[in-house]
């Protein structure tokens, strides 16, 4: 698409500057923002009451104390609402009303301009993740990181959980290319997206046969990854093992997201506009 | 008889509108299925790890899940529209409601279909059916009969408390944060047996927000566990009758507010 010859830093700056407008955009709806921190801490209450219901007594099952069990709640709903699909880049939304011709029309291509505007959206939300954390910690509960290298592991974690979750979003929103109506479809995958990635129930509690589902999915790698770190459940070997699944997850995942993209560029039709 | 004429020919309207966006409507469809599935699926992953939640089985469980989704459908289905009262308000559309000679309410629940909230419907039925056979309950007609009453009972005592917050957007506007809210607290708390819960939420989702009146209390009723309730069995047998009282009330309520229209004057 881009036969205009852009010099890297101005393609850099163009980037930076679609991130803070989707930052803006995002900031604009505070009452959305809010409204999705007040949902996770009544998702994280509810945790807590049930896992210190199941628990009833017993200090450790699985080799998970209740501790360490409801503060994985409490972090895993912050970090899934901080990476939500929710923050979908308005794809679906710019090919129905035409815009997407603009996106195409810039000197910048479109992926790494739909990648920027997602960065930029998590770091807006960054700051808003860190006020709702001691309130989550509150309701729910806390445990510190394992280790010091498990903290370091977990931000690594985290970085590179977003970087899939983000690909996935694209992929995603990509099927509006195909058909407009993809409310549905996207509801269904942020669903399985919530249970797979281990927002409500980490995979050491998962039955054999679910657990295994899971685990070859990429969904876990986004969120569950960095949580299992972080608590100590993988540590050393095991650890690095997990890092370098999610780069692997990333690197699969980038080749799609182009395969698909370059198909969707051929069906683009745009209304209007 | 005339209203019910009336009512008709708006939902035949609105059903015919609706149907032109098939395959969405079916994704949605299968969305909202998914939606409240994701929910069981937790409760079923825990129940299988840890035997019981509050020695509670899955089948209780999935009885009391059912109940409360069956509910939930019952009052979706019909009264979808009156989540958007905020925005009808808003465009002044009450405006027009009010020139005609039909009960504003008819023409607002008239509004759309929201064919999705068949899916909620469905997916309760067919929880509740499966897990009617689970359970240790003796289904002899009369308890067939109070099965049927309360869930009824509470689709009203959920219709009852929406129509409550939303009808006050005819003195506050802007009321979608509260909306949102009591419905994510329904949609949380609403299938979980609520022994599980500290007595002051309890509490509160009895006598503040009337949720343990939709599932919990007849579930509790039917499955023979009215001992482990912290109210007299009685009011939880009332169910249904507490279901009718609160529609009466939110419905008056919604009389009494739309005296206070004002148009936004467009």
């Amino acid at each position: 698409m881009t036969a205009v010859a852009v010099p890297r830093r101005a393609r850099l700056r163009a980037l930076v500057g679609i991130g803070r407008m989707s930052a803006q955009s995002l900031i604009t709806y505070r009452f959305n923002l809010l409204f999705g921190i007040v949902s996770a801490l009544v998702q994280i209450y509810l945790l807590r009451v049930v896992w210190h219901s199941v628990y009833h007594g017993r200090s450790t099952v699985n080799g998970i104390t209740l501790d360490v069990q409801v503060a994985y709640s409490s972090l895993a709903a912050v970090q899934a609402w901080l990476l939500s699909p929710g923050l979908l880049w308005d794809i679906p939304q710019r090919v129905r009303d035409g815009t997407i011709a603009m996106d195409l029309l810039r000197p910048v291509r479109f992926l790494p301009q739909a990648f920027a505007s997602q960065v930029g959206g998590v770091l807006a939300m960054l700051p808003f993740a860190v006020v709702a954390l001691p309130f989550a910690v509150l309701v729910g509960g806390a445990v510190g990181p394992a280790s010091t290298p498990a903290f370091f592991g977990y931000l690594l974690g985290l970085v590179t959980g977003f970087l899939i979750s983000a690909i996935l979003n694209l992929i995603v929103s990509m099927v509006s290319f195909w058909t407009l109506e993809i409310q549905g479809m996207l509801m269904i995958y942020r669903i399985v997206q919530q249970f797979f990635s281990g927002a409500l129930v980490p995979l050491w509690f998962m039955p054999g046969w679910l657990h295994a589902i899971a685990t070859v999915l990429p969904f876990q790698a986004s969120g569950y990854t960095p949580l299992a770190i972080y608590v100590g459940r993988v540590s050393g070997g095991k650890a690095a093992q997990l890092l370098v699944e999610q780069a692997a997850w990333i690197v699969v995942l980038w080749l799609l997201l182009r395969l698909i993209w370059s198909r969707a560029l051929r069906r683009i039709v745009v209304q209007g506009g | 008889m005339r209203t019910v004429r009336i009512y008709r020919a708006l939902i035949g309207a609105a059903m015919r509108s609706e149907l032109q966006y098939r395959t969405n409507l079916i994704m949605q469809t299968i969305g909202g299925v998914a939606f409240q599935g994701i929910g069981f699926a937790f409760i079923w992953v825990v129940v299988n790890r840890f035997g019981a939640i509050s020695g509670w089985s899955i089948g209780d469980i999935a009885f009391l899940y059912g109940m409360r989704l069956t509910a939930h459908g019952l009052w979706t289905v019909p009264f979808s529209q009156l989540v958007y009262v905020e925005a009808v308000i808003r465009n002044a559309e009450f405006d027009r409601y009010l020139v005609r000679p039909v009960n504003p309410f008819i023409q607002l629940v008239c509004r759309r279909v929201m064919f999705q909230t068949l899916g909620d419907l469905a997916g309760g039925v067919a929880l509740l059916g499966s897990a009617a056979t689970l359970v240790n309950v003796d289904w002899s007609p009369l308890a067939v009969c109070y099965l049927v009453l309360a869930l009824a009972g509470g689709a009203l005592v959920e219709v009852s408390v929406n129509m409550t917050v939303t009808t006050l957007a005819f003195r506050f506007t802007r009321i979608y944060a509260l909306r949102l809210l009591v419905d994510d607290i329904f949609n949380t708390f609403g299938s979980y047996p609520m022994r599980i819960l500290p007595s002051a939420a309890r509490f509160g989702l009895t006598f503040v927000l009337p949720l343990a009146f939709v599932a919990y209390f007849p579930a509790s009723v039917l499955l023979h566990r009215t001992g482990q309730l912290s109210v007299p069995a009685g009011l939880a047998w009332c169910a249904p009758v507490v279901g009718i009282a609160l529609f009466v009330g939110a419905y008056k309520f919604w009389m009494l507010q739309t005296k206070h229209y004002s148009s936004s004057g467009h």
